[in-house]
């Protein structure tokens, strides 16, 4: 069995050679699990434009009315016609099927859904998707470069910075933002910059980790 | 919520002209989240976003703050961290840096309180319904406010920035369609009395523009404490924004204001007199503090913030003026 | 089965970071629509009239249904009964009757979320209220002793020959320390809301549900929904935390199911975070007050610990917290545990992280602490001097037990040789410092389980059991432990878990899992690895042919005899066989009535509080655990980390505001109801002993999913009172204890 060490895994990990052809088809096998097994297929919308109007067009609401919105999602464009309520985090969770990205309250007190909006870390869940036009909106589907995993993610797998997984979409993609905008220049730093996330699990001390290790290593990719 | 229309506001006068159903959105960190649990319910969504106000610059008029920027941004400028201190910190201890990303001076200074009974439509709330009545009083009011309570309410003002701002004089400029001008901040909050309903002297379809504060050297000396049950991410039990003119040991003037403890924002003009021409020390500073909650009227739960508030004016006074003389 | 401790990435790891990983609210289907509850907002009452008509008429409204028009849900076979399959088994939406804020009393489902929460929003209620009593304080008069506590009588009392009482014990003790604590109501918040969503075809129900025990729900649902159980598959291959609140069946699930039933669609419900506070559990309420007896030289000769705890009036829960402690850490010749439970018409609680342990312990080893100090003993002498070396109460010998090296390792790791006992003696510039320790503690559970392992010819090896991964790393233990047992590199495991059809495994709670399944993984490869030698020796293209099974043995994936090594892909390709496969059950034995099973563990902390204003905030951490054999490092360490920070906010800043006169609940959000930030936590060391534990299990391994809590809001308080000399006894600790005449104002 042929293993391929982790360039990230160093400082984190003693022993984390943990790659190669076989995890990824663990890793496929527990993708068709999560997404059913026989039982039924979650529909894929595919990587087109895809218009998908959520209800006929005579049932227009007596206040208000649907709008036809285009954002641009990790470099796709997708149209949509939505309700104006809908927030940024609903629009890509419930009509385009990108489920990375969480819900966790709804209310702009977890950052769950942190997404980057032209590459700067916003809660989507306060966000509408009317007003996200126009920008370029990255989801933790678009971080990695097909199989190849962004810095981020690396460190995250190699300093074990999540437990359950259901805050760390969120958290990944405030890391990013967070190693843009500067703010990882001492462990103090960066756990004040991200504490606008909130891990359940208490990985934090590993989250920290993590990002100091993706600053280190894999600056030029971030 | 409530269905509502949108619309994006090519200019101000469009946007200021536009009805009293209607509401502005820039960040929208506060307003979506209140429509989303029914506490805001406009018909209309004006977004303002391509306006204008934009822009941070120092000049001898001071400094401008259009209020479209985000806190985030306006938190580093260096003009801002230089010579205003106490208003780059007072954001940076503001909710989250998703949130800062995304929040707008002026959506910060209109910012609504967190009080829990205002927050839910099920429960009375004097502000929300005026005469429905504040549970408050004599429920859940530990955060609540110990300065300015009036018998209809006694939720606090979330706005740490507001704090600073209003320490330093600062005034808030509004467009409307009458036109435009220009009040101090601390006037431009009102206390609840018998109207917690009518929070700003702000009138239909006026806008925001930007803020001012005024340009003093010795603003540079100034900082913002802010005291909390969590070290992150939450609204302040008590907060002091303090700025001192120094000669040597000696206090020539004074800026102050508390958070977390007044119905709005909470000038305290009293402390900053009693401490200039006063050498600094310790004493001189708690002395100053005591005054701060002469007039305090603490609820069943939060009669900690009395000390507390005098701690945490101490303790900011000692940050910036140095406690041994 | 000899086990070697590894260091690998977590399996589901890359899933996880690439937003791969689907939970139960993350599935798209054809034609889904949205289910929202509709809660109530009085404590206690009758809804009189509900007016659905203009939610009804509201665009997208599906369907909407209330008790005055109801989905049928069935009561519980189990209802009223102790145990792990209960949750919130009134069958609500039945009848008008409301028992606590926050009861689901409407189920609104439309086209879209937006659609279901508007509508939810314009039904018109009106109750006849009735006066509530919603917290511990108030409800003290109607306290009454139940029946069983964790399975004990609401009183358990040890007593030496010739004492009558414990009051006579303590009335004869030369030194006496009482003192009562008090701990709130605290809500689980796991990051990722309860969320199910149901679809049917024909009268089968599949429905991904998040919970902790999908074959207890499938059960659960199955009979609230009047079904077959064989006709209800529950998947849930990811749990985004939980922490006890998905272990029991919560009243959205069998509704949203019964929704679908009835309007022959898929639904979707996803509790909102508000909802979350009333829907699906608590940690009660608890009162203690705990008296210690010693001599001059610090021996405990008598040990009295009583507890209040809160309990919803419609739903028994016993926060155990005494009867989980005091009756099995100190050896004392005298003890007494007493639990009352307080009625209070709220909703009901349920397990969480460490249930009784987590409150019981910071009681228990406050007192130690306050022990340590009025006799001038270091706290760490002091419990050595009360270390017991059998269970306390059947004097049971300890199945293993090295917590006296827990100590001894933390104290040397922390630097606790170098900590003043005198309190305010160290400071950074306005900071008090302080260092306070604690012992922790969990019982060590285990179930029945069993595993199938399948050789597959193409190379890899699938290992199965319906268990779960709260993110506790059970996909990555279940592979290393194939792994080992197998030979074979974990990158070649295929670890299935999370779905009601696989073999049976206990609910994910209790901290048993690993220790109940792994055995079963080892006793899975053995019959698989029989199995893959008959077939070897059977089948006539086999390079094995008609050979006697005895002679052929397997090795790291490799079939062998008679000079001939051939994988077993190889062997399968062979004889044109897809897979062979092997179960293997586990299963506690006579051992559970010979020995005390208990995981122990040190907890050293540091805090800062500031002298002004009062905060505290924790510094360092030093963790050392005696839990068996630990399987997988990175995970384990992490589970430990995760425990002290979920202590982290016990101490210093959960708890769940009750409005007195309402009984509404003021901080139903993660912004108000406060649990650790990035900021609350510093570094955090963790040291595993790493000893087997061999006399519980073939592995060795005990649980580490609760027992890093276990002590660590104590030793908060411990280190606050080093810091400042004052003695918080109410959790959380925060400002308003602290700000007392530390500067010499007030």
């Amino acid at each position: 069995m042929q293993r391929k060490p982790d360039p990230l895994s160093a400082p984190c990990s003693a022993a984390s050679e943990e790659t190669g052809s076989s995890r990824r088809r663990f890793i496929s096998q527990l993708a068709a699990l999560s997404a059913g097994l026989s039982v039924v297929t979650p529909i894929s919308r595919g990587v087109a434009d895809t218009t998908q109007p959520t209800r006929g067009p005579d049932q227009t609401p007596e206040d208000g009315g649907f709008v036809d919105i285009t954002l641009r999602v990790n470099g796709i464009v997708r149209k949509l016609r939505v309700d104006p309520r809908v927030t940024l985090l609903d629009a890509l969770r419930e009509r385009l099927d990108l489920q990375g990205t969480k819900k966790g309250c709804d209310q702009g007190a977890c950052g769950a859904c942190t997404v980057l909006l032209d590459g700067t870390r916003v809660v989507s869940c306060l966000t509408l998707a009317v007003m996200a036009q126009g920008k370029e909106i990255t989801t933790i589907e678009g971080l990695a470069k097909g199989d190849e995993l962004h810095p981020v993610q690396a460190a995250f797998v190699s300093c074990d910075g999540f437990q359950c997984g259901y805050c760390t979409p969120g958290q990944i993609m405030s890391a990013v933002g967070c190693i843009h905008e500067g703010h990882t220049k001492s462990d103090t730093q960066i756990r004040e910059f991200m504490s606008g996330n909130i891990c359940r699990c208490g990985a934090y001390p590993n989250i920290v980790d993590a990002i100091k290790l993706a600053v280190t290593q894999g600056k030029e990719a971030i | 919520m409530k269905a509502f229309s949108y619309k994006l506001a090519g200019s101000t006068d469009e946007a200021t002209g536009t009805g009293t159903q209607s509401a502005f959105i820039a960040g929208g960190t506060n307003l979506v989240d209140l429509m989303k649990i029914d506490v805001m319910d406009p018909k209309e969504l004006v977004d303002i976003n391509q306006l204008p106000m934009r822009g941070v610059t120092l000049d001898n008029n001071g400094l401008r703050i259009g209020a479209l920027e985000k806190m985030a941004y306006v938190a580093e400028q260096p003009d801002v961290v230089q010579h205003f201190p106490v208003i780059s910190q007072a954001l940076l201890k503001s909710a989250s840096a998703q949130l800062r990303n995304m929040a707008s001076i002026g959506g910060n200074l209109m910012q609504r309180t967190r009080c829990g009974y205002f927050r839910d439509v099920i429960m009375p709330c004097n502000k929300r319904v005026p005469g429905s009545g504040c549970p408050a009083f004599t429920g859940e009011n530990r955060m609540h406010a110990i300065l300015g309570v009036g018998n209809a309410c006694c939720a606090t003002h979330p706005s740490d920035l507001a704090v600073a701002l209003v320490a330093l004089d600062a005034s808030i400029n509004l467009q409307g369609p009458k036109g435009t001008r220009s009040i101090k901040l601390d006037d431009f909050y009102l206390l609840p009395k018998d109207t917690p309903n009518r929070e700003h002297a702000i009138e239909p379809g006026e806008l925001i523009t930007g803020v001012t504060v005024p340009h003093t050297n010795w603003y540079q000396r100034s900082a913002y404490l802010k005291i909390r049950d969590r070290e992150s991410y939450e609204f302040a039990l008590c907060s002091a924004a303090v700025a001192l003119d120094m000669d040597a040991f000696m206090i020539r003037d004074a800026r102050i204001a508390a958070g977390g403890v007044g119905t709005k924002p909470w000038k305290l003009p009293e402390v900053a007199q009693a401490l200039i021409g006063k050498r600094v020390s310790q004493a001189t500073f708690e002395q100053a503090a005591e005054i701060a909650a002469k007039d305090a009227h603490p609820l069943s739960q939060n009669g900690f913030k009395v000390t507390l508030l005098k701690r945490t004016l101490t303790r900011a006074l000692v940050q910036v003026g140095g406690g041994v003389a | 089965m000899n086990m070697v401790t590894q260091s690998i990435d977590r399996f589901d790891g890359k899933l996880k970071v690439t937003g791969q990983a689907r939970y139960s609210g993350d599935h798209s289907l054809p034609n889904l629509c949205y289910g929202y509850l509709l809660q109530s907002s009085i404590a206690k009452g009758r809804i009189q009239s509900m007016d659905v008509s203009a939610a009804q008429s509201s665009p997208g409204v599906v369907a909407i249904f209330t008790p005055f028009n109801p989905l049928k849900i069935y009561s519980p076979a189990q209802a009223g009964e102790e145990g792990m399959i209960s949750g919130d088994v009134i069958p609500l939406l039945q009848n008008p009757t409301v028992d606590y804020f926050g009861q689901t009393i409407g189920f609104v489902v439309a086209e879209t979320f937006e659609e279901a929460r508007d509508a939810a929003r314009l039904v018109k209620l009106q109750y006849q209220t009735q006066p509530a009593i919603v917290e511990l304080q108030a409800g003290l008069g109607q306290a009454y002793a139940p029946k069983s506590v964790s399975g004990m009588g609401a009183t358990v009392s040890v007593l030496s020959d010739g004492v009558t009482s414990i009051d006579e014990a303590l009335r004869s003790a030369p030194v006496l320390v009482s003192a009562t604590y008090n701990s709130p109501i605290e809500h689980h918040n796991p990051m990722e809301p309860h969320a199910t969503t149901a679809m049917w075809n024909g009268d089968r129900l599949t429905i991904y549900d998040a919970t902790q025990w999908v074959q207890g729900q499938q059960r659960n649902l199955a009979a609230v929904l009047g079904i077959d159980e064989a006709n209800v598959r529950v998947l849930c291959p990811f749990v985004g935390g939980a922490f006890g609140c998905k272990g029991s069946m919560w009243m959205h699930s069998p509704l949203t199911a019964a929704a679908a039933r009835v309007l022959n669609r898929p639904v979707k419900t996803v509790l909102t975070r508000e909802q979350m506070y009333s829907a699906v559990g608590h940690r009660p309420s608890v009162r203690q007050t705990v008296t210690l007896g010693a001599t001059k030289q610090g021996e405990l000769t008598a040990l009295k610990h009583e507890v209040y705890s809160t309990s919803s009036r419609v739903k028994f829960f016993a926060e155990a917290a005494a009867h989980r402690t005091s009756l099995a850490l100190y050896k004392s010749p005298n003890i007494l545990v007493t639990h009352q439970i307080v009625p209070i018409d709220f909703a009901p609680g349920t397990f969480m992280r460490a249930p009784g342990v987590a409150p019981g312990m910071f009681g228990l080893e406050s007192a130690m602490d306050e022990l340590a100090v009025k006799l001038g003993v270091d706290p760490v002498d002091l419990r050595l001097r009360n270390y017991a070396t059998a269970e306390p109460v059947h004097k049971l010998p300890w199945s293993s037990k090295h917590l006296d090296e827990c100590y001894r390792v933390g104290a040397e790791k922390f630097g606790w040789s170098r900590r003043s006992p005198e309190p305010k003696s160290t400071r950074n510039g306005d900071w008090l410092i302080g260092q306070g320790m604690a012992t922790a503690l969990y019982p060590a559970h285990r179930s029945h389980a069993e595993v199938k392992i399948r050789f597959q010819s193409d190379g890899n090896v699938s290992v199965s059991a319906a268990t779960h991964d709260l993110g506790t790393g059970m996909y990555t233990v279940l592979a290393i432990v194939a792994s080992e047992a197998l030979g074979i590199p974990p990158e070649r495991i295929q670890a299935v878990l999370g779905d009601s059809g696989l073999t049976v495994a206990p609910v994910a709670g209790g901290s048993q899992t690993t220790a109940s399944v792994s055995p079963a993984v080892a006793a899975a490869a053995d019959s698989a690895i029989k199995k893959l030698i008959a077939t070897a020796v059977s089948g006539t293209k086999s390079p094995f042919s008609g050979m006697n099974p005895s002679d052929v043995s397997y090795a790291n994936g490799v079939v062998q005899a008679s000079g001939k090594s051939v994988p077993f892909e190889a062997v399968l390709a062979a004889l044109d066989r897809s897979a062979v496969e092997g179960s293997g059950i586990a299963s506690p034995g006579e051992e559970e009535h010979k020995y005390g099973f208990l995981s122990f563990g040190a907890q050293f902390c540091e805090v800062r509080v500031n002298e002004w204003t009062g905060e505290a905030r924790v510094t360092r951490f030093t963790s050392v655990m005696d839990v068996g054999t630990v399987v997988s490092q990175k995970t384990a360490r992490s589970q430990v980390i995760g425990g002290i920070v979920f202590g982290i906010g016990m101490g210093l800043l959960e708890a769940t505001k009750v409005d007195p006169n309402s009984g509404w609940i003021a901080n139903r959000n993660l912004a108000e109801y406060l649990v650790p930030t990035n900021a609350d936590v510093p570094h955090i060391d963790v040291e595993f002993l790493n000893i087997p534990d061999t006399t519980f299990n073939l592995l060795g391994v005990r649980g580490i999913g609760e027992i890093g809590i276990a002590g660590v809001p104590a030793a908060i308080a411990n280190a606050i009172f080093n810091a400042t000399g004052i003695r918080v006894r109410d959790l959380p600790i925060t400002p308003e204890s602290l700000l007392v005449d530390q500067k010499g104002m007030a």
